[in-house]
């Protein structure tokens, strides 16, 4: 059965989406669908089932010329031909998410590592390990801008993803999405641990100044301390999971969205989204980081620059609600 | 074994189709079964060729489509059933007897000798 959805969607995969082919194509298999079950209820095999429904389905350009559509036929020829798209293999997409798995890891520990620099200056402060405070918050520093070169320039093997156009297969579709689900849980958790960890930051401050442990001083230490740790776990999950969906995303709308390829998955509401905003946002989060060091470097006041992060955090997803997709036609 | 040219049937796949929905409103499946089972096995319509059909046919008047789950299995699946319109058994008459006229005619030209 998957066999002959796999051949229809690949047949209808580079018409126009219009409603009369959509309505062609589900019609077609309703008629497939029936023809498979008697076949099967007949006591055929799978693969002969499939090799009958398959032989005597026709062909598309009897179809076309029904449908008006020899042109838009003719025209999605002529398309391969002058602006092929690369056709992803479903392992070359595997190895892709994964690898945006990784990636998403390393970037939310990078910036973790960025927002959490300054604890050794301050648990060390005011003792004589000052000089070594401030050497391990410069090699934090190092380790997480290392990590972001590393990890750009492994992402740069997957550009051609992001710059030619693409396609993929209907069972690759199929696999994507599943994972996407499969994830779906895991990733709306961490992304609401992220948010909790940055939202509830001011907790243990309030906590130890009611039992009245603040007249301590090293406690304002303590408490500066497990704030900056809290949002740097916090924005470590929300970054982690935001590219991991993100590249769910990605692929899942590689395919032309005025085809019926981009019908593969269902529910792709949303999903093809405003171009020019992408190009904006991929600059967002690294301009946050600048701001944020470079603030925090200048002017020293670690105790307040780290709000940059939740507010930026809140606006990312205000600017993506509100400008992120394009209407669908 | 002879196989029916695709060329020559194409005229008379509407009046075949015509013919099944005389009798009751039908689907897809059920109609290339029933063309199957009135032929003997001997033609099997594309179901590329059937929905072409259906969508012509519609376009001129001849059918009209509807949606409708079957009584038979109860709470089967849904599906687009087609039915005659007055046009349509107009036009399957016409077909009826220029198929008649064309078989007269070509009848004359056609011989068993070798």
């Amino acid at each position: 059965m998957e066999t002959i959805k796999n051949y229809l969607e690949a047949m209808f995969a580079n018409l126009p989406r219009t409603p009369e082919v959509i309505k062609a194509k589900d019609e077609l298999w309703q008629m497939m669908e029936d023809k498979y079950n008697e076949l099967r209820e007949e006591g055929r095999s799978e693969n002969e089932a499939v090799g009958v429904v398959i032989s005597e389905f026709g062909n598309l350009d009897e179809l076309a010329e029904t449908l008006g559509l020899e042109k838009a036929v003719e025209e999605s020829h002529e398309l391969m031909e002058l602006e092929p798209r690369r056709q992803l293999t479903m392992d070359e997409v595997r190895d892709f998410l994964h690898a945006q798995m990784a990636r998403g890891t390393m970037m939310g520990i990078g910036v973790m590592f960025c927002i959490a620099c300054p604890i050794w200056v301050i648990l060390l402060g005011d003792t004589i390990l000052e000089g070594i405070g401030v050497l391990l918050l410069l090699v934090q520093v190092a380790l997480a801008v290392g990590m972001f070169v590393f990890a750009s320039n492994r992402h740069a093997r997957w550009k051609y993803i992001y710059k030619e156009p693409c396609s993929i297969d209907y069972a690759t579709a199929d696999y994507v999405a599943s994972e996407k689900e499969r994830y779906n849980l895991g990733l709306k958790g961490q992304r609401t641990m992220g948010i909790l960890l940055c939202a509830l930051c001011w907790v243990p401050a309030m906590l130890f100044d009611t039992i009245g442990l603040a007249k301590l001083s090293v406690m304002d230490n303590i408490v500066a301390v497990l704030l900056l740790l809290m949002v740097g776990f916090g924005v470590f999950f929300i970054i982690n999971s935001s590219i991991v969906r993100a590249s769910f995303e990605k692929i899942l709308k590689l395919n032309d969205e005025k085809t019926m390829s981009s019908q593969f998955v269902d529910a792709q509401k949303g999903l093809y989204e405003n171009p020019r905003l992408n190009n904006l946002m991929s600059v967002y989060w690294p301009t946050v980081t600048c701001i944020y060091l470079s603030y925090s470097f200048l002017t020293f006041n670690w105790g307040s620059s780290w709000l940059i992060w939740p507010i930026a955090g809140i606006a990312h997803s205000v600017i993506k609600k509100n400008m992120g997709s394009v209407k669908q036609a | 074994m002879v196989e029916i040219s695709s060329d020559v049937i194409r005229g008379y796949n509407d009046t075949m189709i015509l013919y099944i929905l005389r009798k009751a409103p039908s689907y897809g499946y059920e109609i290339s079964k029933q063309i199957k089972q009135l032929s003997d096995g001997k033609y099997v319509i594309k179901e590329t060729t059937l929905y072409s059909a259906f969508t012509r046919m519609e376009k001129n008047g001849y059918i009209e489509s509807f949606t409708a789950a079957p009584e038979a299995d109860g709470g089967g699946k849904r599906r687009t059933y087609y039915r005659i319109t007055g046009n349509g058994q107009q036009y399957y008459k016409e077909k009826c007897e220029e198929w008649n006229l064309t078989k007269e005619v070509v009848e004359h030209f056609i011989t068993a000798e070798e």
